[in-house]
């Protein structure tokens, strides 16, 4: 019972991670109809970027993270501007073509730059841990799992509660129709791009005392966040943080019950079923 | 008339061309790089079938060339059956796969359709390497060489392979000229242009993009046996991974998707691409081929979305005017 206890708590601490890195995706998504293959190499960059700035400004993790989520902003505004505008619209082949050019790209580039070897932000949060009774819980873990918690929840608001977060689901909804109305669509589609990308970067500075910082992190990430995403219903914000939560857990419980090797099996399995029988999402709405 | 002979004689040209370099030069590295280029022609034509000509973007194709190669490496190494009919089992084994992940798979469209060929290939590459007795886990299998023997498919020189990789490309040429010529190739043609029109009109579109995935799953098989007999390795980082399938699908992506010759220029410029930058740069710097490979993926996507091959059409000949089939959408 209590290594049930444990690995559930372990579950949705990653699982914080894994439904941040998939928000991002499923705004893109959700916003502009586009599914970003390159998603995890976003948080591959956001990671790259605080192990570079804090072996040059000496900063901490955490106050860089505030240095490094706009950095991430910037970025993905960027190759919105320069890449992903000009296939807007076009067939979704194309679209899934050119997300993937680009993660193989920046995987790569970032080999060819570094190299392939795994370098690690040196920091004193990696060994503290809280002792809740008989429970062990990182402080790290904790700390990602709240921050994620919290951006899930200032992005749920500006989305449903202010003038940007309504011209998002209006160009959602028809990008014709918003224009209509006043509002500019490339401008939204950049806008929900750019918050997209600096969301898996500010999950690439959270995870930083956790994992290794190498060229391939996000190939850790990417397949399952287009589980998460799917699993959630796709565009749907909170259903892919559910979503999130409940991957994480079942990766901890078939990890420990099951075997190691099989962890990842047992969410793709889960993947392939949602995708067959509730392609709207565990929790999705029925009609799209 | 004239152009097409001088078409026909121009191939004919090329293959005596191809046939005659093992005599020419004895360089087993050129030979290899040759033959690889033309197993990659080959893949991409196969998976040019479903990608292509059905514009189902399948990003799994390494489902079916392991499957290929595993099966024939098993049946080798444990029963001592010969490869050659070890590659009709493999090929066999990969159509099984084929249907089971078409079946479901087909009611899906666009990117779901995607996502859900990846999935598949990230669980068969967790069996095979959880399934160690079988499969050698992480390790791979290797065939052990026991002298040249035609029967085993094992040679001392790289040339044998050459002629037999060669022959296998040509085959899958002819009966790829064969099958888009068909009723179905017509049917998929229709399915790429607009599936629902195609639907309307009486057109079976899930029958026919599964029929369009078995073959694609044969091909793939039997030419991911040869991979297997011409390595003599396989495991599940270099024949399972999403890496091989991308790479087999941007082989005909570059090239030209939906054509026959696309995949061949693609490979060429592929491989020739990897062996370039390998020799010019060296192992000190790795992931420069593959960061070329990105860049070509979105140039090609951006800016010439017909492949390559689309270069060649704008200075060929005047005959009837090229078909417009620079539109692969699949809504």
């Amino acid at each position: 019972m209590l290594t049930v206890v444990q690995s559930i708590i372990n579950g949705l601490m990653i699982g914080g991670i894994y439904a941040l890195v998939a928000v991002g995706l499923t705004l893109i998504f959700g916003v502009m109809g586009i599914v970003n293959f390159a998603q995890g190499e976003f948080l591959m960059a956001g990671m790259f970027i605080t192990w570079l700035l804090n072996k040059w400004l000496h900063l901490g993790i955490y106050p860089l993270f505030f240095v490094v989520t706009p950095i991430m902003l910037l970025f993905g505004w960027g190759i919105f501007r320069t890449l992903i505008t000009r296939v807007i619209g076009k067939s979704d082949i194309y679209q899934i073509l050119l997300t993937l050019g680009l993660s193989i790209f920046l995987v790569n580039g970032a080999i060819m730059i570094w190299g392939p070897d795994y370098q690690s932000i040196p920091n004193t949060v990696k060994q503290a841990a809280w002792h809740l009774g008989p429970f062990m819980i990182p402080v790290a873990r904790v700390v990602a799992f709240l921050v994620a918690a919290a951006l899930v929840v200032v992005l749920e608001i500006i989305i449903n509660r202010t003038e940007m977060g309504r011209a998002m689901r209006a160009t959602a909804e028809s990008a014709e129709i918003a224009t209509l109305l006043g509002i500019n669509p490339r401008k939204t589609f950049a806008l929900a791009f750019a918050i997209g990308i600096a969301l898996a970067g500010a999950a690439g500075v959270l995870i930083s005392p956790l994992f290794y910082v190498y060229p391939q992190v996000g190939g850790l990430f990417n397949n399952t966040a287009f589980v998460v995403v799917v699993l959630g219903g796709m565009g749907d914000v909170t259903g892919a943080m559910f979503g999130g939560l409940l991957i994480g857990v079942v990766e901890a419980l078939s990890a420990t019950f099951i075997s190691l090797d099989l962890a990842q099996l047992g969410v793709y399995v889960i993947f392939i079923l949602v995708l067959f029988l509730r392609p709207n999402g565990l929790f999705g709405r029925s009609g799209s | 008339m004239l152009a097409r002979w001088g078409t026909r004689g121009l191939v004919v040209l090329l293959i005596a061309a191809l046939a005659a370099i093992p005599f020419v030069t004895d360089q087993q590295y050129l030979l290899n790089t040759i033959m690889m280029i033309f197993l990659f022609s080959a893949l991409g034509i196969a998976w040019n079938f479903i990608g292509g000509y059905a514009a189902q973007l399948s990003l799994g194709h390494a489902v079916f060339l392991s499957l290929g190669a595993y099966t024939t490496i098993i049946l080798y190494t444990r029963y001592h059956i010969s490869p050659i009919f070890g590659m009709f089992v493999g090929a066999a084994v990969a159509m099984v796969a084929a249907l089971i992940i078409g079946y479901p798979c087909f009611r899906l469209r666009g990117p779901y359709f995607t996502l859900s060929t990846i999935a598949f290939g990230e669980i068969l590459r967790i069996l095979l390497l959880h399934y160690v007795n079988f499969t050698g886990g992480a390790n791979g299998l290797l065939i052990p060489y026991k002298g040249q023997s035609a029967w085993n498919l094992q040679f001392d020189s790289k040339a044998a392979y050459y002629y037999i990789v060669l022959f296998m490309l040509i085959a899958v040429y002819m009966f790829g000229k064969l099958i888009t010529g068909s009723r179905i190739g017509m049917y998929l043609q229709a399915i790429r242009d607009d599936q629902d029109a195609a639907e309307s009109l009486g057109v079976k579109t899930h029958n026919v993009k599964l029929v369009a995935l078995l073959i694609s799953a044969g091909i793939t098989g039997i030419m991911g046996a040869m991979y297997a007999c011409v390595i003599g390795f396989v495991d599940p980082g270099s024949v399972g991974s999403i890496t091989m399938s991308i790479q087999i699908a941007l082989v005909a992506i570059v090239g030209g998707v939906g054509t026959l010759a696309g995949p061949i220029v693609g490979a060429a410029v592929v491989t020739g691409l990897t062996e370039a930058t390998n020799s010019f740069f060296g192992a000190a710097r790795t992931g420069t081929s593959m960061t070329l490979y990105g860049a070509l993926l979105m140039i090609i996507v951006l800016t010439r979305p017909a492949g390559l091959i689309s270069l060649v059409e704008l200075i060929k000949w005047p005959k009837k005017p090229a078909k417009a089939n620079v539109e692969v959408a699949s809504r």
